[in-house]
């Protein structure tokens, strides 16, 4: 077979026909640039992650439990951001973020409600979702007591997240009782 | 073909000649209808209109300026967030559109589904009248859909500007907007989570509101075949399943809102991996 | 006298080597200045009598053009006064609004303009959707302003963190949440756990470059607004313009 310049060509000679050294150039060449543009883009796409990070820390000692009351304690919120919940039994922290899209909640004491000025999210102090578009519960900080002196401490980006349910009355629920579980959870 | 012979008998072919009248055909040239062309120089009639609208907008936007400054809030603090806290008009529609839809869907999805669904239109709308003026009785079916969508998003801006207040409530210009509303009553819940307290099974339930937004899709691509028939053939396979994919996810924001206000519905659709 | 020194000024060697041409008072002049003129060239040398109609166009393209341009010049000046750092743009806003010179007016122009501007490229589209000017041989040239449009309002949300105020965080807070919750690609979305996405690894952070909205998110911001964005949408507003000239105005007749 015979091209238009009157070469033969390769095509019909089977899988066995050399490559010229023509095609092997531009194979080459195509090759070559395509694998230096992906290169980069690799190297764009690393140098746009940063590797190390100066962001506010999130571990906070706290005192000893004797120092909060029965019910939610908001005086962590603007510091730590997160709420201290204190029940007869035990103890635990929710995250002051909302499941939504990340503001922050206020607490209403006559409602026993949190609830979220940007889209109108409303969680119970278990972090249910009692309403608004929420998709998830609060979640639960890591909490724990201090061996040596007794204090509590709260690591909020060690995060408690169960996949929620929907029951009836409650849009998003999950469980309360197996939440109460190191290290999410001090019995007192 | 009929009228050769008129033709011939109006104006005879002269053999010495090289050129000849080919055919006379009835109907209208596609010059009758038009005026002789009309134009003028840009310099100056366009510019001296373009110098004019921006001085003016420039005087509008400087008059603004005297008496109403640019917004500047308390410093940022990640710890306490303004209530209720409002975002540019521009965006409220989409804020709104939050408060009925899982961020995935109302923050991502649907908006890239409306600017995918723009950048279609011209591709889709295969109706060639209507260029160059203002035009409604030619298009309704472009028109009604392109108003439709719009005025859906202005609604939201208006609700989001005008009708929310704190804990992003509904207010009405009337109420004290100082003073928090308690939260409504009624709680939310999903479809599936509703029919199985109708005594449907679990599994069933979940089966039946997959069958239902099957459904809801299924119906926007087999009822506009069986009605609008020739339309349909205009618009070819493809063109067809595009236009009524796009015409049912439109459809979709004000039924979820209906179904949320009405039903207290929060989700109509639950599976592992997201919500609908 | 006068008209001696203009005479003699338009016969300098220098005045004809920028102005090819004489005033544009005659025909062959006003044809002349739009070849000659880079700026003007994006106008064609002769328009019809009815694409003049105010009621036709009313503007908004042309405007939402003037808009841009006034707000480069409103930002440019507006630069000269900020430092995008967590502990100085607060304040900076406050200097530029109080102490500095037109400060107050610089930053309200740039704020009113940029929400005329979103305002006009949404009422030039509709405009442009209601007269059917999108239609063949146009289409390329909606779909180049839909991301113009889309641009124009990633401009508007990238400039409001730059104040560092309450509207800023919270704003930039709900919008990269929504990135987190991007399909695939974000830790918070369908799919993106299952596929190893992480707070620390995912579109938000990329985007913010942290796991909270912080210096870096400020300074990523700062420069997408300033040079990035800008720049894409200068490049899609010479495609823009380029394109109307090609396709021809849609105007009546």
């Amino acid at each position: 077979m015979k091209d238009m310049r009157g070469f033969e060509t390769l095509e019909g000679q089977g899988d066995k026909a050399p490559v010229c050294r023509r095609d092997f150039f531009t194979m080459v060449g195509w090759g070559g640039f395509l694998a230096a543009m992906a290169g980069v883009g690799v190297g764009s796409f690393k140098f746009y992650v940063p590797t190390v990070l100066y962001e506010p820390p999130t571990t906070f000692k706290i005192g000893p439990p004797a120092d909060y009351g029965i019910g939610v304690d908001v005086r962590w919120k603007t510091i730590g951001q997160f709420w201290l919940v204190k029940e007869e039994k035990g103890m635990y922290a929710l995250v002051s973020i909302c499941r939504h899209l990340g503001c922050t909640p206020n607490w209403f004491p006559d409602q026993e409600r949190f609830r979220c000025p940007c889209h109108g999210s409303i969680y119970d102090t278990a972090g249910n979702v009692r309403g608004g578009p929420a998709p998830r519960t609060l979640w639960r900080a890591a909490i724990s007591l201090d061996p040596i002196d007794g204090q509590i401490i709260v690591n909020t980006s060690v995060r408690q997240d169960p996949d929620p349910k929907s029951i009836e009355g409650i849009a998003v629920y999950v469980d309360p009782e197996p939440r109460k579980v190191a290290p999410y959870y001090i019995n007192l | 073909m009929a009228e050769r012979s008129t033709t011939e008998n109006i104006y005879p072919r002269n053999q010495k000649k090289s050129y000849a009248l080919m055919e006379l055909v009835k109907g209208q040239g596609f010059q009758t209808r038009k005026q002789p062309e009309d134009t003028v120089f840009v310099w100056p009639h366009l510019l001296y209109i373009e110098l004019i609208a921006a001085l003016v907008s420039l005087a509008i936007l400087l008059w603004v300026c005297t008496f109403k400054h640019a917004p500047l809030e308390d410093m940022a603090s990640s710890d306490t967030t303004p209530n209720p806290m409002k975002a540019p008009w521009y965006f409220l529609g989409l804020q709104e559109l939050l408060v009925f839809f899982d961020p995935w869907l109302a923050g991502m999805v649907l908006p890239v589904f409306i600017i995918v669904g723009m950048l279609a239109i011209p591709y889709l709308d295969i109706n060639p009248k209507g260029v160059g003026y203002w035009a409604w009785k030619e298009r309704p079916f472009a028109i009604w859909t392109f108003m439709f969508g719009f005025l859906q998003w202005w609604v939201f801006i208006i609700i989001g500007v005008y009708f929310r207040g704190l804990d992003w409530q509904w207010y009405m210009p009337w109420d004290d907007w100082t003073q928090h509303k308690p939260s409504s009553g009624a709680t939310l819940n999903d479809m599936n989570v509703i029919l199985h307290g109708w005594g449907v099974g679990e599994t069933a339930a979940n089966l039946a509101t997959y069958a239902m937004t099957i459904g809801y899709f299924a119906l926007f691509l087999i009822l506009p075949v069986l009605l609008w028939r020739k339309f349909s053939q205009q618009l070819g396979v493809v063109r067809y399943l595009l236009v009524w994919s796009l015409f049912a996810l439109l459809m979709l924001s004000p039924i979820k809102v209906f179904l949320r206000l009405a039903f207290n519905i929060k989700y109509f659709m639950v599976t592992p991996w997201f919500k609908l | 006298m006068i008209d001696r020194l203009v005479t003699f000024i338009r016969d300098t060697q220098l005045w004809q080597s920028i102005f090819r041409h004489g005033y544009p008072e005659t025909d062959r002049n006003q044809s002349l200045i739009m070849f000659s003129s880079v700026l003007l060239h994006l106008h064609p040398v002769k328009i019809k009598r009815s694409a003049l109609r105010f009621r036709y166009t009313m503007c908004l393209g042309g405007l939402s053009a003037f808009m841009f341009l006034l707000l480069t010049f409103t930002g440019i000046f507006l630069m000269f006064y900020y430092v995008p750092d967590t502990r100085q743009a607060y304040n900076n806003i406050k200097d530029l609004t109080s102490n500095v010179f037109m400060g107050e007016l610089m930053r309200d122009l740039h704020k009113w303009s940029a929400e005329a501007m979103v305002f006009l490229v949404w009422a030039h589209m509709f405009r442009v959707f209601m007269t059917g000017s999108y239609k063949t041989p146009r289409e390329f040239n909606w779909g180049i302003g839909v991301i113009l449009l889309t641009v124009t309002l990633l401009l508007s949300w990238t400039g409001y963190l730059l104040p560092w105020d309450q509207l800023a965080l919270w704003a930039i807070t709900v919008g990269t949440k929504m990135a987190e919750a991007t399909p695939f690609v974000g830790n918070a979305g369908p799919w993106g756990p299952q596929l190893g996405f992480t707070i620390s690894n995912d579109i938000r952070f990329l985007l913010i470059g942290g796991t909270v909205v912080g210096q870096n998110a400020l300074l990523r911001f700062y420069v997408l607004h300033c040079v990035a964005l800008p720049v894409i949408i200068t490049l899609g507003m010479v495609v823009h313009f380029w394109r109307i000239r090609k396709d021809g105005f849609s105007g009546p007749l």
